[in-house]
């Protein structure tokens, strides 16, 4: 299609739109009041996280901003984060706490007395022992 | 603004979690009378305890039933002895008994049994003379150590109860 045949496309367009799109005022101008808020929305997006409060003008920031918007997007994730530090390390707990159990259960119960593993000559003497 | 104020709160928080009272765990009075008769050996020394501590022996007392007799009678007679421990002894005990005990098969732990007879016999000196680190230690330095008192212990890497 050329740079002359595209123009006449976009004016056919555009007058069968017109000619189509015969609503009354009041629709016409909350149809603007959406495409201007909808222009402003895009041109602040870009710009990176900003206050959740002004994001939006009008009573709905009331409700989306504030410290609730802020507690989601902050302190939500700092306090899951810390309860999984608190989870891991007590579940470390409970492993080193079950392992110590079973441990201590067969050493107090074992053949040798506590001091022969007390003793730290013990078992450079066994392997010496264990070699002759 | 707001972050400062989350800091405080986090801030708030962590100290009224660091400054609330410590758990001691369960009291002697809260121990069922079976729990009681097992652990009697330790009654004395159950308030000094720490909850991790205490915790384990009530562990303990869950798989004492299932023991054989001489094995309950062994548990009990030890069992003071090793709270008594300090927590860098009952670690290097605990690391003795994972590297010579659980590595010998049942049917050897009557020559186990006479080997620590064996070294029972030798000589103060002569037991000094193994008092080594696991790695190998040249003869000449080996008999300087016998002059030597005995080196420090090892440190735990981390406590168990």
């Amino acid at each position: 299609m050329t740079d002359m045949n595209e123009q006449q496309f976009a004016n056919w367009i555009r007058a069968a739109l017109n000619n189509g799109a015969r609503l009354n005022a009041r629709i016409l101008e909350r149809l603007r009041v959406a495409r201007e808020h909808a222009l402003e929305r895009r041109r602040v997006a870009p710009l990176g996280w900003r206050e959740p409060a002004g994001e939006l003008a009008g009573g709905e920031s009331e409700n989306i901003g504030g410290f609730g918007a802020f507690s989601l997007r902050v302190v939500l994730p700092m306090v899951l984060m810390i309860a999984g530090v608190v989870g891991i390390y007590r579940w470390q707990q409970e492993q080193r706490a079950a392992e110590a159990e079973q441990l201590d259960s067969q050493l107090l119960t074992d053949d040798l007395p506590i001091d022969a593993y007390l003793d730290r000559g013990f078992e450079a003497w066994l392997k010496k022992a264990a070699n002759r | 603004m707001r972050t400062v104020f989350a800091t405080l709160l986090l801030a708030l928080a962590a100290t009224a979690a660091v400054a609330a009272p410590k758990d001691r765990g369960p009291q002697w009075a809260s121990l069922t009378a079976d729990q009681q008769q097992v652990l009697a050996p330790l009654q004395s020394d159950w308030p000094r305890m720490s909850k991790e501590q205490k915790v384990k022996w009530i562990g303990i007392t869950k798989r004492y039933p299932a023991m054989k007799p001489e094995e309950q009678k062994r548990i009990q007679a030890r069992m003071q002895n090793w709270v008594k421990l300090t927590p860098e002894q009952r670690w290097q005990a605990r690391e003795h008994y994972r590297s010579i005990a659980t590595k010998v098969a049942p049917d050897r732990k009557e020559q186990l049994r006479r080997y620590w007879a064996e070294y029972q016999s030798l000589s103060p000196d002569e037991k000094r003379m193994f008092d080594v680190p696991p790695s190998y230690v040249k003869p000449a330095e080996r008999r300087q150590r016998v002059k030597q008192p005995k080196q420090e212990q090892p440190k735990p890497p981390f406590s168990l109860p």
